[in-house]
């Protein structure tokens, strides 16, 4: 579940970068909301999908 | 034919001029114009005799001369038609030529990330890796020449420098916005459908070609020594054949990021000269994907989560392998100007110092790095600066100055270094060979420098993707143009490392992405290639211990 979510903000990211197309014309407008879908992909890759795969790691596993 | 007369006439006249050096220096006020000349003019440009040609040539002056130029009509003789034919013919043959050389170069970079990779790991997988780096060749460019080189070149429309290519020109578009947004091209498959079986296209294949491969290698850095070599094929399947060229097609295809600056204004809309985005940034975020997927190599990370060096087996090969990979990256910045006569290509002067020059700079940048914080100029860390510089410079190499590209080649190297010890201690991701770092990390960073470097003095043509005038970022006062850079960034993390971590579960589920721990822990070689890289060395070290 952790998974899906991570990628799914990483795709909404990419989403809101798109949108800053059609949302505003102004450059520092776009820039802000393309910055802020860069860190919406980034914290769903490392925040979600990242950390569902390291909870499991074979490091953790008792050996 | 107006315009050929007087090509023509510039020609001859120009020729006049270079054989009158000896005379005496003519006022500008009195220079003679040019004169239109006639068929009957060239008559009298005679080849040289048979019997002088006999005697040899020692210093070349009787080799290539008007005997030389194709006569299209031998009864009428050399006309002013095949002479202006021979002076195109010309320009596109060094263009081939040009981009040929530099593709093969391109292709020798293999060798590079075999040596390197395989230095990197450890004996016992010493086949395993460079097999993963030889096998990609294989399958990526069967995957590419099926459909992946269509996908991101179908629709490409035309390649000046290569005489045109018509025939790649249908591109599959969506309307967002009320604008086009190319997704992938058409036509390519096989390089066979329409008049695909065309002299230039082979040219552009095997260029793209092997920048795709470049690409589709890098995951096997951060997925070595623990990657199923059935799972490494399909996954490099999938990645020649969709992932890298959708993106490439938006890029470099006519796709939507080209267009971000003929439909929204934001400069020239996504630039990537060679490739930091569309080769290294795709590489190095499917790796990443992949190495998430795979997880830590046993050992890697201790229960308290602690990493623990796992050391190369031969620095020696990791050093030849960054030098190898340095050599053939002038195959890949300065060919990317496709040809290196006409629109701007003389720039690739520029771009070949650019490029050496943030490699030193990258490769300082990290060499200094490592021996203030940990005490030793660390060789893989110096060796993986040296490529960082160059990884960042691919994007911007044909757009900045060589100031501006020492510091993009010196940002990166510090970059690395940081990028490394984060995604091995905060990520706790085991990338063996620092791929993820080099590639995805300094691949971005490329990808930003454009935007922010980029001088506005090139002139490849007048215009850059459609946009007319040269490609300049935020420093020299178009912030456009970091948006639209930032746009392919976040294009690269949301739908690049999305897809291809979609595709690494996918072959995880069908054929499985990591070998048992058994395997891992007796090395891949055996279990998985069936023979070992070094068997004498093994058999010494049974015998000595």
């Amino acid at each position: 579940m952790s998974v899906l979510i991570g990628l799914l903000l990483s795709a909404t990211g990419l989403l809101l970068s798109i949108l800053s197309l059609t949302i505003t014309t102004s450059v520092a407008g776009r820039l802000v909301l393309v910055i802020a879908g860069i860190v919406i992909s980034l914290a769903g890759i490392i925040g979600f999908v990242n950390r569902a795969y390291v909870k499991n790691a074979i490091w953790r596993a008792d050996r | 034919m107006r315009s050929l007369y007087r090509t023509a006439a510039i020609l001859l006249a120009f020729t006049a001029a270079s054989a009158a050096q000896s005379a005496p220096p003519v006022s500008p006020t009195k220079a003679p114009a040019p004169v239109a000349i006639t068929d009957t003019d060239l008559k009298s440009v005679a080849p040289p005799k048979a019997e002088e040609r006999a005697k040899g040539d020692p210093d070349g002056s009787l080799t290539g001369t008007a005997g030389d130029i194709t006569v299209t009509d031998t009864r009428k003789g050399l006309t002013i038609s095949d002479l202006v034919n021979q002076v195109g013919q010309n320009k596109i043959a060094i263009n081939f030529a040009w981009t040929l050389l530099c593709g093969y170069l391109v292709m020798f970079m293999q060798l590079g990330f075999a040596l390197l990779e395989t230095g990197l790991c450890r004996a016992k997988n010493a086949n395993h890796t460079m097999m993963m780096n030889v096998g990609v060749y294989g399958i990526g460019m069967f995957a590419y020449w099926v459909i992946g080189f269509a996908i991101q070149m179908g629709g490409v429309g035309g390649v000046a420098n290569l005489g045109g290519i018509p025939t790649l020109s249908s591109e599959f578009a969506v309307n967002l916005f009320g604008k086009p947004f190319g997704l992938w091209g058409q036509t390519g498959m096989f390089l066979s459908q329409r008049g695909d079986y065309d002299v230039a296209v082979m040219v552009l294949f095997l260029f793209q070609m092997v920048f795709m491969d470049t690409g589709a290698t890098i995951p096997t850095g951060a997925a070595a020594e623990r990657w199923k070599f059935a799972g490494f094929a399909l996954t490099s399947f999938l990645f020649a054949a969709f992932t890298y060229p959708l993106f490439a097609n938006w890029a470099w295809g006519g796709g939507w990021l080209s267009t971000l600056g003929t439909n929204f204004g934001l400069g020239k809309g996504y630039v990537d000269f060679a490739g930091s985005g569309v080769v290294h940034a795709v590489g190095g975020l499917s790796a990443l994907a992949i190495a998430i997927i795979l997880g830590p190599r046993i050992g890697k990370f201790g229960r308290d989560g602690k990493p623990h060096a796992i050391l190369a087996h031969d620095i020696v090969l990791v050093l030849t392998g960054c030098l190898i990979l340095a050599f053939g990256w002038f195959g890949f910045n300065p060919g990317s100007t496709l040809g290196a006569s006409g629109n701007g290509a003389l720039r690739i002067g520029s771009i070949a110092v650019n490029t050496m020059l943030a490699s030193a700079t990258g490769m300082l940048a990290a060499m200094f790095y490592m021996w203030m914080v940990y005490g030793k100029p660390d060789a893989s860390m110096t060796g993986n600066g040296f490529l960082a510089g160059l990884v960042a410079i691919t994007a911007p190499s044909g757009f900045v100055n060589p100031i501006c590209s020492a510091i993009i080649g010196m940002v990166a190297g510090v970059l690395v270094c940081v990028s490394v010890v984060f995604v091995e201690r905060m990520l706790k991701v085991d990338d063996p060979v620092g791929a993820v770092s080099v590639h995805g990390t300094c691949g971005l960073w490329g990808v930003i420098s454009v935007g922010l470097f980029a001088d506005g003095k090139s002139n490849y043509g007048g215009a850059w993707n459609g946009v007319n005038g040269s490609v300049t970022g935020l420093f020299y006062g178009d912030a456009s143009q970091l948006v639209a850079q930032l746009i392919g960034v976040a294009t690269l993390i949301g739908f690049v490392f999305t897809l291809s971590f979609l595709f690494g579960m996918l072959v995880d589920v069908i054929v499985g992405q990591r070998t048992s721990a058994k395997s891992e822990l007796e090395g891949l070689d055996l279990p998985e290639m069936g023979a070992l890289a070094y068997p004498e060395f093994e058999i010494k070290v049974q015998s000595t211990h």
